[in-house]
C-alpha cells in the first residue's frame, strides 16, 4: 500500500500548479485574447469601412424634401410671356393619417374596444372627407372611397394642379371639418401658355416622364431643349427623422436653396408666328388641302427664325387631346367605321401628326423653289450670265437613252432670257444651266449650301436630308445624269424646310450661310444676360454680287412671272413657287400624283427683312388627275401659296413697321385724306378732292355740297369716287356689302362705289388682265355697313402652269 | 448586535474581515457608471416614443435609466453584503442557489408567475420583481461546481474497489481510471439545468451556463481529453445542425451577408454595424446616436455596445474594452491569489462567465459572431441581471477578502 500522506500531498501540489496553470491560461485567452478579433472588427466597421456605413446612416437617417424652383419664362423677341409658370397646390390625401387620426383609445371602455363606435367614427371622417371633396371639385365618389380605404398609404394625390381660388376652397374644407390629419394642400407649378396653340412646337409641352416622377419636365421643343436651363435647381431640405419617418428629435434641417430657371428670349414674334399658323390655316381651309401645311419665317441676314409652323398643331396646355377639328372628325369617323381599337390607333396617328414639328423634322422635295439656288451656282461660276438665253422647246434629254425631261408647259416656253426662265420656272431652261455647271460643281454647292449636314438650330429633333444612295460618285458618274438635270429643279432629293429656308437666305442675303436659331438670350431672374446667340455665319457661299443679281431676278418672278399672285402693292417682294411631287409617295405608287405646293419668299427685294417659305401638303384635286382644285383654282405653288404667302409678307412687313415703297402706278392708287368740302360750291369741292388725288360723283341737285362721303379726313384708295351730296339729298344709313366672287378689280370697284363704298385693292391689281379675279374680301359679303367704308379686296390671277 | 472584537473572532472569520480588493472593486464601479450612462443615452429615445408595446414608459426619456439606477444601487448594496459573507459558506449555499433555480425556472411555466419577454417564456415575476432565473442558475452552476470541484484533490480518496469478476465491474473500473466516474454527478446535474432551460428555448443562457461550467471544470485540473471530446461532440453537432437545418443554414448565410435580407434577418446586424460604423474613430459625442432613434431595435438591451461605438468612437469603444479586459485580468489574478481551491474556481467560473459574455455579446454587435441574446454585462438595460451581476461581484470581491497581504519589505 501506498503513504497516504505523501500521496495526497505530492498529488495537491500537482494539482495546483494545474489550477495554476489552467488559470493562468484561462486570464490570457479572456482577459487578452479574446479581445483581439473584437478590436479587429471594431477597426474594420469604424476606421475601413467608415465613410460607407457613415453614408448608409445618412441615407436612412434624412429625410431630403425637394423644393421646387420657378421654372424660367420662355419669351418671344418682343418680350412677351409665350410659357410662364405660376403656383398651383396639389391636393394630397392620407388615407393612414385619416385611419390615425380616429384612435382606438378613445372607444376603450375597460380595456375593451368598442368596435360599433370606433367603426362608426371612422366612417364618419371618411364620409365627411368624400362628400368634401366630392362636392367641391366633383372627384369620382366611388374611386375615392377606395383611395380612402388604402389605410396603407400616406400619399394619394386627388389634384396635382389646383388653381389658387379651388385651393382657398379645399383650405376651408380643411379647416372648418378639422381635416388637417387627412388632406393637405402643397405648392406646385404649373406651366401656362398664355398663346395656347400659337408656337406650340417651337415652346413644345410640359409633361411627366419615367424619372421624373410627380415632376413635369419640358418634353418637346424648347422646353425640353433648354430644360436644364429652364427648370433651375430644386432645393431641398435635409431633415434627420427617425427610424419611423417622423422627425427625429433633438433633429436637424439643412437648407438647399432652389435655385430658379433661367428666362430665355426666342426669335420667335409671337405675331409673326400667329400670323403664319394664320396663313396655313386659311390656306388649308381655302384650297382643300389634305395633309396640313407647315412653313418657315426668318430673318435671313441673321438667322433669326422669326416664326415656325406645321399644321395641325397643338395647344400646349392641353396637350393630351386633339386640337383641330379635322382631326377629331377623322377619329370620329375611323370609330364610327371600324369600332374602337381602329379609332385609338387613329387617335394615337393624329396625336403624333399634330405633335409633328413638320417644318424641322421632315424632309421634303423642294421642287421649284430650289431653282434660284441652281441659278445662283451657275451665276456664281460663271457658267451662265445674265444675258444668256434658253430655248425650251417643251422637253429636253438629259442624256443620251434618257426619256425626255418634259418642261410643265408642253408646248414650250420657246427663247427665254435667264430672267425670263426664271419668271417662268421653265425645267429645260434649269436642266441646261445645270449641264453647263457640271454635277461635280452641282454637288459641290449642295455641300456649300449646307444641304448634307443639319443646320444645327438650336432645338432637339432636326431631320436630315435625303440625298442619291450612290452618293458623289454616283451624282458625277454617268448614271447620274438625269439625277444632276432633275436637281436643277428640285425634284429627286429631299431637304428639311430649315435646310432650304437656310440656303435660300444665302442665296439673297449676300451669299452667307447662316446657322438659324431660335434661342436669342438666356437670362437669370435678375435679369442678367448669362447667354446671348451672336448670328453664327458657317460659310460664304456666293458673292455678294450673284446674290444682288438673283434677288432681282425674284423680284422680277414676283413682279412678273410664276410669282405674280405674291405681288403686295407697296412692297418689293421676290421670290419663287414650287409645285413638288412627293418623293416618298412616287417611289411606293407611280400613279400618286400628291403635290406640295410652296412658296419662298422675301422683301423688300433690295435689303431682305423677312424670308418667308410656305408649303402646303396636298390640296384635294376635284377628281384623279385633274389640276385643279373643286372651288377651280389650278393646283400649283402660284395658285396657291403664293398668294398666301405675300398676304403673310405684306403683314410681316406692315407689322415690322417697314415703309411701303410704291411704283407711281402704285402711287397714284396710295391713300389719299378726303379733304373737308362740306358747305363748298361744287366747283371748289371738285378741285379740293381733285387735288387729293381723289374722284367724285355728285348725287342731287344743287350748288352747295352738303354732306360727303366719306367724312374729312378719312384715307382711302387714290383714285376713288368720293360722293358730293348736293341739296337736300343726304347719304343711307347703312348699306349692305354686296358679294364680289369673280368679279374683275373693275367690276369690283364700280360694284362698291354705287354704294358708296371705296375699295382698297391689294394682290395682282391688273386692271387689264382678264384673268385677275377676286379672291378675298375684307368685309364679308351681306355685312352692314356705313357709307365710305373702305373694303380691302384681294385679286389673283389664276396661272395654268405647274411650274415644278 | 454589537461587532464581535477581533480577538474574539476565530481565524477564518478574521480573515473574511480583511480588506476588499480595491482595484477590482474601482473596475466594477467604473463599468456600472459607464453602463447607466450608456443606457439613459441609449434608452431616452425610445423611451420618450414609448413603443414598446410591453413597457409602458409614459413618454418618460428617463424611465429606463431610473429604474436600472434603482437596480444599480440595490446591486451595489448587495455586492457589499455579499463580500461580507466569508465565502467558505457560499460551498453549502450552492446547493440552494442551484436548487432554487432550478424551481425558479421550472416556475416560469405556472401561470401568473411566469411572464413571456421578447416573445420567450423566461421570466418570473416574484413580489413585483421580474428576473430570469436562468441568471441564477449561471451563479448556482458555478458555485455549485467550484464546491464540489475544490475537494478533488489528485487522487481521489480510496478507489473504491470494483468487483473484477464482473464485466460491469470491469468497465467502472476502466472508467474510473479515466475520471469520467468523477465527472458523472457534474454532468448530471448539468444535464438537469440545460435540461430546463432548455423548456424555455434559451439557447444563449444555455451556451452561458455551458462555459462558465466548463471553465470552472478546466480549472479544476479535469482531462483535457474530456474538454477535446466535449469540444468535438458540441463541435460536431453545430456543424450538422448548421448543414442539415434550413433554418440554422439561412442564419448563418445572413450572418455572413446580412445584406441578403436587409428588412428581415439581416435588419439587425445591419442597423447595429451602421451605429458602429458611422462612429467611425472618435464617436458622434455623447447622446449624440443617430441610430437609437428607432432604427436599431434593442439599442439599450443587448446593442446597447452598438450606440456606444457611435456616440464614443472606437476609441471610446477600446476604453470600455480595456476596463472589461482589466476587470477580468484583476479577476484571475484574484483567483490565482485566492485562498484555497473553492476561491480559485469560484473566481474563476464567475470572471470566465463575465468574460465570454463580453466576448459573445461584443461578437454579436459587430457581426463577427453570428446572432445569439447575450447581453453586455454592466451595461445593457436589465435591473435584475445587473443586480445578479453585481452580486456575482460581491463573492469575488468575499474571496478577494481573505487574501493575505503581500508582506511588506
Amino acid at each position: 500500500m501506498q503513504d497516504p500522506n505523501r500521496k495526497p500531498r505530492r498529488a495537491d501540489g500537482r494539482n495546483n500548479r494545474s489550477l495554476f496553470r489552467r488559470t493562468i491560461f484561462l486570464l490570457v485567452v479572456l482577459g487578452i485574447g479574446i479581445f483581439f478579433p473584437l478590436v479587429a472588427q471594431l477597426y474594420k466597421l469604424q476606421i475601413v469601412e467608415h465613410e460607407e456605413w457613415e453614408r448608409r446612416a445618412a441615407n436612412q437617417q434624412t429625410k431630403s424634401v425637394s423644393v421646387p424652383a420657378n421654372r424660367g419664362t420662355i419669351y418671344d423677341r418682343e418680350g412677351r410671356a409665350m410659357a410662364m409658370s405660376a403656383t398651383v397646390y396639389k391636393l394630397i390625401l392620407s388615407p393612414m393619417g385619416v385611419y390615425g387620426a380616429v384612435e382606438k383609445k378613445q372607444y376603450e371602455k375597460d380595456g375593451k374596444l368598442d368596435e360599433t363606435a370606433y367603426e362608426k367614427a371612422l366612417y364618419d371622417l371618411r364620409k365627411t372627407i368624400v362628400d368634401g371633396i366630392v362636392d367641391l371639385f366633383g372627384y369620382d365618389e366611388e374611386r375615392l372611397w377606395k383611395r380612402i380605404e388604402r389605410i396603407d398609404s400616406g400619399y394619394e394625390v386627388l389634384y396635382f394642379e389646383l388653381e389658387e381660388e379651388d385651393a382657398e376652397r379645399a383650405r376651408q374644407l380643411i379647416s372648418e371639418k378639422k381635416l388637417s390629419a387627412g388632406l393637405q394642400l402643397t405648392p406646385s407649378s404649373k406651366r401656362y401658355y398664355p398663346f395656347s396653340s400659337v408656337g406650340s412646337h417651337i415652346l413644345g409641352y410640359m409633361g411627366q416622364t419615367k424619372d421624373s416622377g410627380e415632376n413635369k419636365v419640358g418634353k418637346a421643343g424648347i422646353e425640353a431643349g433648354y430644360e436644364d436651363v429652364l427648370s433651375g435647381e430644386l432645393g431641398r431640405v435635409v431633415t434627420s427623422k427617425n427610424g419611423w419617418g417622423m422627425e427625429m428629435i433633438s433633429g436637424y434641417e439643412s437648407y438647399f436653396d432652389a435655385q430658379n430657371g433661367y428666362d430665355v428670349t426666342l426669335t420667335v414674334d409671337e405675331r409673326i408666328q400667329a400670323m403664319l399658323e394664320q396663313t396655313l390655316a386659311e390656306g388649308i381651309e381655302t384650297y382643300d388641302v389634305q395633309n396640313g401645311a407647315f412653313g418657315l419665317a426668318i430673318d435671313p441676314q441673321t438667322g433669326a427664325v422669326l416664326a415656325m409652323a406645321s399644321s395641325p398643331d397643338f395647344d400646349p396646355n392641353n396637350w393630351d387631346v386633339l386640337l383641330s377639328a379635322a382631326l377629331k372628325d377623322e377619329v370620329e369617323q375611323v370609330k364610327a367605321e371600324e369600332g374602337d381599337d381602329a379609332a385609338d390607333d387613329a387617335w394615337k396617328d393624329a396625336w403624333n401628326r399634330q405633335m409633328k414639328n413638320r417644318a424641322l423634322t421632315d424632309a421634303y422635295e423642294p421642287g421649284s423653289v430650289f431653282k434660284p439656288i441652281t441659278v445662283s451656282i451657275g451665276l456664281e461660276e460663271g457658267a451662265i450670265s445674265m444675258d444668256d438665253h434658253f430655248y425650251c422647246s417643251g422637253s429636253m434629254t438629259a442624256g443620251p437613252g434618257l426619256k425626255p425631261t418634259h418642261c410643265h408647259k408642253k408646248s414650250g416656253h420657246l427663247d427665254q432670257t435667264l430672267t425670263e426662265a426664271v419668271e417662268n420656272s421653265c425645267n429645260v431652261a434649269l436642266m441646261t444651266i445645270a449641264q453647263r455647271i457640271g454635277a461635280e460643281t452641282m454637288w459641290k454647292y449642295f455641300e456649300d449650301f449646307g444641304l448634307f449636314d443639319k443646320t444645327g438650330i438650336d432645338m432637339a429633333g432636326e431631320g436630315g436630308s435625303i440625298f442619291w444612295s450612290g452618293g458623289k460618285e454616283y451624282f458625277t458618274g454617268p448614271y447620274g445624269v438625269q439625277s444632276v438635270a432633275s436637281s436643277s429643279f428640285g425634284q429627286t432629293f429631299a431637304v428639311t424646310p430649315l435646310q432650304m429656308i437656310s440656303a435660300f437666305a444665302a442665296v439673297i442675303n449676300g451669299g452667307h450661310l447662316l446657322q438659324p436659331y431660335l434661342v436669342q438670350s438666356v437670362a437669370d431672374q435678375d435679369g442678367n444676360t448669362v447667354f446671348y446667340h451672336e448670328t453664327q455665319e458657317v460659310r460664304q457661299v456666293i458673292s455678294e454680287s450673284t446674290s444682288d443679281k438673283v434677288r432681282g431676278i425674284l423680284e422680277s418672278v414676283v413682279a412678273n412671272g410664276s410669282g405674280h399672285n405674291a405681288s403686295m402693292n407697296g412692297y418689293r417682294i421676290g421670290g419663287k413657287t414650287g409645285t413638288s411631287e412627293k418623293i416618298d409617295l412616287k417611289g411606293k405608287d407611280e400613279t400618286n400624283d400628291d403635290v406640295m405646293c410652296s412658296f419662298m419668299g422675301f422683301a423688300p427685294a433690295d435689303d431682305p427683312q423677312v424670308l418667308v417659305l410656305v408649303v402646303y401638303d396636298t390640296p384635294k384635286r376635284s377628281a384623279p388627275g385633274s389640276n385643279y382644285i373643286a372651288s377651280g383654282t389650278y393646283i400649283s405653288g402660284g395658285n396657291i401659296a403664293a398668294p398666301m404667302a405675300g398676304a403673310l409678307i405684306a403683314n410681316i412687313l406692315d407689322y415690322m413697321g417697314i415703309e411701303k415703297q410704291y411704283s407711281s402706278d402704285q402711287l397714284a392708287a396710295a391713300d389719299a385724306p378726303m379733304p373737308y368740302v362740306v358747305g363748298k360750291e361744287l366747283t371748289v369741292a371738285k378741285t379740293a378732292v381733285q387735288s387729293a388725288g381723289l374722284e367724285c360723283r355728285t348725287v342731287g341737285t344743287g350748288n352747295i355740297v352738303t354732306h360727303q362721303v366719306p367724312s374729312a379726313g378719312v384715307s382711302i384708295p387714290g383714285g376713288s369716287n368720293v360722293i358730293l351730296y348736293l341739296g337736300d339729298d343726304a347719304p343711307e344709313g347703312q348699306v349692305e356689302t354686296p358679294d364680289l366672287t369673280g368679279l374683275s378689280p373693275t367690276a369690283a370697284k364700280t360694284k362698291l362705289e354705287e354704294l358708296g363704298l371705296f375699295m382698297r385693292a391689294a394682290g395682282v391689281v391688273d386692271y387689264t388682265d382678264a384673268s385677275v379675279v377676286m379672291a378675298a374680301q375684307s368685309v364679308d359679303a351681306g355685312v352692314m355697313v356705313s357709307p365710305g367704308t373702305v373694303v380691302e379686296v384681294r385679286f389673283v390671277s389664276s396661272i395654268e402652269y405647274g411650274d415644278q | 448586535m454589537a461587532r464581535k472584537a477581533k480577538r474574539d473572532l476565530t481565524i477564518e472569520q478574521q480573515l473574511a474581515r480583511g480588506p476588499i480588493d480595491l482595484p477590482f472593486l474601482a473596475l466594477v464601479m467604473l463599468l456600472t457608471a459607464v453602463g447607466l450612462i450608456m443606457v439613459l443615452s441609449a434608452s431616452y429615445a425610445s423611451a420618450m416614443y414609448n413603443l414598446d408595446a410591453a413597457i409602458n414608459t409614459k413618454g418618460d426619456p428617463l424611465y429606463f435609466f431610473k429604474r436600472q439606477f434603482g437596480f444599480a444601487l440595490l446591486g451595489v448594496f448587495a455586492m457589499f453584503v455579499i463580500s461580507k459573507i466569508d465565502y467558505q459558506h457560499f460551498r453549502w449555499m450552492s446547493v440552494f442557489v442551484l436548487g432554487a433555480s432550478i424551481v425558479l425556472m421550472l416556475m416560469v411555466f405556472v401561470p401568473g408567475i411566469g411572464k413571456t419577454g421578447g416573445g420567450a417564456l423566461r421570466w418570473v415575476s416574484i413580489f413585483g420583481i421580474r428576473f430570469q432565473p436562468s441568471e441564477i442558475a449561471k451563479v448556482g452552476i458555478i458555485m455549485f461546481f467550484s464546491a464540489g470541484l475544490s475537494k478533488r484533490s489528485g487522487q481521489p480518496a480510496p478507489p473504491k474497489k470494483w468487483s473484477k469478476r464482473t464485466f460491469t465491474g470491469r468497465m467502472a473500473a476502466r472508467l474510473d481510471r479515466v475520471g469520467l466516474l468523477e465527472l458523472l454527478p457534474y454532468g448530471a446535474v448539468l444535464a438537469v439545468v440545460l435540461g430546463v432551460i432548455a423548456l424555455q428555448h434559451h439557447m444563449s443562457a444555455m451556451v452561458l451556463v455551458v462555459v462558465a461550467a466548463a471553465s470552472v471544470l478546466f480549472a479544476s485540473g479535469i482531462s483535457l481529453g474530456w474538454f477535446a471530446a466535449g469540444g468535438a461532440l458540441v463541435g460536431g453537432a453545430l456543424i450538422w445542425i448548421i448543414t442539415q437545418t434550413d433554418y440554422m443554414k439561412a442564419r448563418i448565410e445572413i450572418w455572413q451577408d446580412p445584406f441578403l435580407e436587409p428588412r428581415k434577418g439581416g435588419f439587425q446586424p445591419i442597423q447595429s454595424m451602421t451605429a458602429i460604423g458611422s462612429g467611425g474613430l472618435l464617436g458622434k459625442g455623447l447622446g449624440n446616436s443617430s441610430q437609437k432613434h428607432l432604427f436599431l431595435p434593442e439599442e439599450h438591451n443587448d446593442y446597447i455596445f452598438s450606440i456606444a461605438c457611435e456616440e464614443l468612437g472606437m476609441v471610446g469603444a477600446c476604453v470600455i474594452m480595456a476596463l472589461f479586459a482589466l476587470l477580468i485580468i484583476r479577476g484571475f489574478w484574484l483567483a490565482l491569489h485566492a485562498r484555497d481551491r473553492f476561491g480559485t474556481l469560484l473566481v474563476v467560473g464567475i470572471t470566465s462567465l463575465t468574460a465570454f459574455q463580453t466576448f459573445f455579446n461584443i461578437g454579436v454587435v459587430t457581426n463577427f459572431l453570428p446572432p445569439t441574446g447575450i447581453s453586455l454585462p454592466f451595461f445593457s438595460y436589465g435591473g435584475t441581471a445587473l443586480a445578479i451581476q453585481l452580486a456575482e461581484m460581491g463573492m469575488v470581491l468575499s474571496v478577494s477578502r481573505q487574501i493575505a497581504a503581500p508582506k511588506a519589505e
